[in-house]
């Protein structure tokens, strides 16, 4: 079940004040780095609810956030709706490809669900990089950044946008954390651990997986509506398969089902990522074996090694403090 | 368009087909058996076309299209000894993302080994040149990649209904715990069929590189063409294996002809058909 | 921190003794895919690059200090470096840019922050068309200029009905609508077009049976890198050679990947910028002193690079140091290169030469090419380009 235990919220505190502090302290080229690591961050929260939470283990997120980011620039192209209302039909969108994903893969568990997911995925990388409407494999440039002058903000600078994903990024981990926490994600995990007995307690299972599908593709829609601001172009390489395998793999090694964990993973694989690749041109190699071997280590990632170490420790000082009266119970 | 261009397409689209085929029956059949799927199944296929080019280069074709099999099944074995046995007791995700990073790996030490150059390789004279059948006049290196797929499904067809080390196969597939309780030795089937299905990749590629271009993407290239083969024929069945490629074949080379530009989107418009209808793929390997 | 100080001090010591040297160095941002589909044009280009600064190094006062980042092919993560490049590293010109998807990305950080780019591959027409930028120069090649003399060559070599082939994206599509503009203006008949799926089309056999059913002369082709290897094989191995002749874009037969193709490239008559055959003085030096380097023959990769060292370092030569006045001095860049008479287009910011017709003939060692001729160069219109006005 999920709670926001005091070492979760603790981490998320400092991670906040962390990120807060690079945005004020850093110079270009790290402003650039958090706001990647914060849209990751926001996209890997969405993963983490459905595979983390829900036992759905999804290989097409990366694919939702493609959608989110060319719903957002359809929607200001083609269709002329301003800024925020580009932003807000992207996320809706979004929210219902994932719910229809959900629906229609709810009867689908373990390999064949990941199987099927990818399949959707490429679907839709193979609709867009195929599609002139789209762009085509060239993608589309020019995209908007919301307007908040009216506020005094600039937000075509780096430092004002890192912090509106950094905004963005709180907001989506609260709501998340609301999620998670009601009726619906609890039902979720109880779909996780016993699908049947959730069934026969009269839940209908394949909407409560949709919903909470959906939710989450509204999340990654989010994330890639910044990730077009970001960069103001967006192309297909953005929906590969790659690019959800690469989420999955954050979530792994933050740990996966721990929320924290997978916020701390975005910021560990982003800064991996540039300081391996200022090396080497083969970076993926040294990624890749990374990847291996933190799998391979059966911790659940970076947060979930620390907790369950915590919580060993944890069980052996109370099991110590209990043991004198226990004993006298027990003779 | 005549008998012969329908002829010719035809030829076309079982070519590719028995290359999918090579490719996909590795892949699930390991997952029949081992309940695996293996994402570096195309980064094989892309050692086994590099060390057939860098053989066929030194000795002959032949010398390449021989030695390739068999290097990347040691290579399979010391993948298997070294990352998949560990994994056997994961779930789906961990050995997914095991082999996701075997991808990564896989395609960067090609790239060291080999550079970034394209390599190709000769066509040997023997089957150099096209002759005619039907009265298309038709490539002869390509009749060969079709009658190769043939000949293996057939042995593999053969092996699996009639042998003994089929009937073992068979009774893991169907259910390894008790097949393990009746004396197999499951760990060493296992391997086995890892084994074989890994050089059946690292053949598929010897046998593609004289067509196509020897790249470090190929295998990211195949990967997913392989996995739509494998999930609408149904994991882990071998008729299933033959199925989904000859139905992707047929589909991706007509669609290309009769209605460019939409080929890849109406192959996944029938993979999500069947994924919707038959979940578990045309021909599951279990009821 | 410690090389800083150390540098600092040998710069003091520098400035000593020779003033000017040392308050003249000029960074330089190499940006290219080292990773990825095009990790092999990236590497050549910087070859080509660093030798270009070497050979032509006295004729300048400036020193060059090289930033190089990986664009790995992706058109967000190139714009990111590109940021990079100018915010952090502060550097004076950013050049390479492989693909135009990247070319595409980075334009309008470019433009807006005043940072000249000597463009090295990326040949897409809108960047020095309707696109262009007082700041953008390119020294590699424009998809029309390539290819919209070719078609008239072709015509006037007899060829009455073409059937055209190409990967469906950008380029692919403005390749062959050049070819075919000057085939068509010249008199000739398309008689089938095929744009293929980009990068996914392994098999060609489809699509080489409808070029053979559509009655077509000869058949005219864009493909690069891995699916150039792919089409010419499997043009050959359908013995679709000696039925129809396969012209192209020069990319198709390129020197990096020709031996991939083997003899199936044999006969292949293409378009080109450069080939390392061409017969000059600056080519022979280059052509050498690239072998000497890395052992194989430039492609037109290389050249490029090269080329694009050759106009920075004439730039600097006129005085220029800062960003404003490279990005004016890059304009007015001309010089007798590998290629032949080179030189920047002030209007468009496009580079003008000659375009080489050749054949991909067996030479004694391997393949070469033979040049069959030497079309004249040919500025491209302005197509929308306001630079002339502004200047």
């Amino acid at each position: 079940m999920f709670h926001l235990s005091p070492l979760r919220l603790g981490t998320l505190a400092l991670l906040f004040a962390g990120a807060l502090f690079s945005a004020f302290a850093s110079g270009y080229a790290g402003l650039e780095i958090l706001t990647e690591i914060l849209i990751l961050a926001i996209l890997v929260i969405a993963l983490d609810m459905v595979a983390g939470f829900g036992g759905m283990v999804s290989l097409c997120h990366g694919a939702l956030m493609g959608a989110g980011a060319y719903a957002f620039a359809m929607a200001g192209m083609s269709l002329g709706l301003p800024v925020w209302a580009a932003m807000l039909f992207a996320v809706l969108f979004t929210g219902a490809v994932g719910w229809i994903i959900g629906a229609i893969c709810a009867g689908s568990h373990g390999i064949y669900f990941i199987m099927v997911t990818l399949a959707f995925g490429q679907m839709g990388y193979a609709l867009v990089f195929e599609s002139p409407f789209f762009g085509g494999d060239d993608g589309l440039a020019g995209l908007a950044r919301p307007d908040l002058s009216a506020l005094g903000i600039d937000l075509n600078r780096s430092r004002a946008f890192a912090l509106y994903c950094l905004a963005a990024l709180v907001l989506v981990a609260l709501a998340a954390a609301q999620i998670l926490r009601s009726g619906l994600g609890r039902a979720l995990v109880g779909i996780r651990d016993n699908e049947r007995r959730m069934r026969a307690l009269g839940l209908t299972v394949w909407r409560t997986k949709a919903h909470l599908f959906g939710l989450s593709g509204m999340i990654a829609g989010l994330a890639g509506v910044l990730a077009a601001q970001h960069v103001m172009y967006i192309s297909p390489g953005l929906m590969a398969w790659t690019v959800s395998g690469e989420a999955l793999v954050v979530v792994i090694l933050g740990g996966l089902g721990t929320f924290v964990g997978p916020i701390l993973g975005a910021a560990a694989f982003v800064v991996l990522r540039h300081e391996i690749g200022a090396l080497t041109p083969y970076w993926h190699l040294v990624v890749g074996l990374i990847l291996i071997a933190v799998v391979m280590s059966r911790a659940n990632g970076l947060f979930g090694f620390v907790e369950g170490r915590l919580a060993r420790l944890a069980a052996r000082r109370t099991a110590k403090a209990d043991a004198p009266h226990r004993e006298p119970r027990d003779a | 368009m005549d008998f012969g261009f329908w002829l010719f397409q035809t030829l076309n689209a079982l070519q590719l087909s028995m290359l999918l085929f090579l490719l996909s029956v590795g892949l699930t059949v390991i997952f029949g058996l081992m309940h695996f799927v293996n994402l570096a199944h195309g980064a094989l296929y892309a050692v086994g076309a590099y060390v057939a080019a860098t053989v066929a280069g030194m000795v002959g074709y032949w010398a390449g299209l021989l030695v390739a099999p068999l290097i990347v099944a040691e290579l399979g074995l010391l993948l298997y000894w070294l990352l998949i046995r560990r994994m056997r007791q994961s779930g789906p995700m961990a050995q997914v993302l095991v082999t996701f990073g075997l991808i990564f790996v896989l395609l960067d030490l090609t790239r060291i080994i080999w550079g970034d150059i394209a390599l190709g390789i000769e066509v040997p004279d023997l089957l150099s040149g096209r002759i005619e059948i039907g009265g298309v006049t038709y490539p002869v290196y390509r009749l060969f990649i079709i009658a190769l797929g043939a000949a293996i499904f057939a042995a593999l067809a053969l092996v699996l209904a009639h042998t003994q080390i089929g009937a073992m196969i068979r009774a893991g597939v169907d259910n390894d715990q008790m097949a393990a309780c009746l004396g197999i030795n499951v760990e060493r089937l296992f391997l086995l069929v890892f084994c074989i299905g890994c050089a059946l990749a690292g053949l598929a590629g010897a046998v593609a590189a004289p067509v196509l271009s020897v790249t470090p993407d190929m295998g990211l290239k195949i990967l997913i063409p392989t996995l739509i083969v494998v999930v609408i024929g149904g994991l882990g069945s071998l008729w299933g294996a033959m199925a989904g490629s000859l139905i992707f074949g047929f589909v991706q080379t007509f669609g290309a002809v009769l209605m460019p530009g939409l080929a890849s989107v109406l192959i996944y418009a029938l993979l999500a058909a069947v994924l919707i209808l038959r979940p578990a793929g045309l021909f599951p390997a279990r009821g | 921190m410690k090389d800083k100080a150390i540098g600092a001090l040998a710069g003091l010591c520098a400035g000593a003794l020779a003033l000017p040297a040392a308050a003249d160095e000029i960074k330089v941002g190499l940006l290219l895919p080292y990773s990825g589909v095009y990790a092999a044009l990236g590497n050549d280009i910087e070859a080509g690059f660093r030798l270009g600064l070497a050979a032509f190094a006295d004729e300048t006062e400036a020193r060059f200090a090289i930033v190089r980042e990986d664009t790995e092919v992706k058109p967000p993560v190139g714009l990111a470096k590109a940021r990079k490049l100018v915010l952090d590293d502060q550097v004076d010109v950013i050049a390479g840019v492989v693909s135009s998807g990247v070319l595409g990305a980075i334009r309008d950080f470019v433009h807006n922050s005043g940072v000249p780019l000597i463009v090295a591959n990326a040949g897409n027409d809108e960047a020095t068309g309707e696109q262009c930028s007082p700041f953008i120069t390119r020294m590699s090649f424009s998809n029309r200029q390539v290819n919209r003399p070719m078609g008239e060559w072709l015509h006037a070599q007899g060829v009455q009905k073409v059937y055209t082939i190409a990967p469906d994206y950008a380029a692919g599509r403005q390749m062959i609508g050049a070819f075919v503009d000057g085939f068509t203006a010249a008199g000739g008949e398309v008689v089938g077009q095929e744009f293929t799926p980009f990068q996914t089309t392994q098999d060609f056999g489809p699509y080489l049976a409808k070029a053979r059913a559509s009655g077509a002369e000869a058949v005219y082709a864009f493909f690069a890198g891995g699916e150039a290897i792919s089409f010419v094989k499997q043009y050959d191995s359908f013995g679709l050679k000696e039925a129809m002749p396969l012209y192209g874009a020069g990319f198709l037969t390129s020197p990096l990947y020709v031996e991939a193709e083997g003899p199936a490239a044999e006969g292949v008559i293409a378009a080109l910028h450069y080939v390392p055959t061409i017969e000059n003085a600056a080519n022979a030096a280059f052509v050498a002193a690239f072998q000497a380097e890395t052992g194989r023959v430039p492609s037109e990769y290389a050249v490029q690079g090269y080329d694009a060292a050759r106009a920075l370092v004439q730039a600097t030569a006129t005085g220029a140091a800062d960003r404003a006045s490279l990005a004016q001095a890059l304009a007015k860049v001309s010089f007798e290169g590998p290629r032949g008479p080179t030189a920047i287009d002030p209007a468009t910011n496009n580079i003008v030469q000659p375009i080489y017709v050749y054949e991909t003939v067996a030479g004694e060692t391997g393949l070469t090419q033979k040049v069959l001729a030497q079309l004249p160069a040919e500025a491209d219109p302005a197509n929308g380009c306001t630079l002339s006005a502004t200047n």
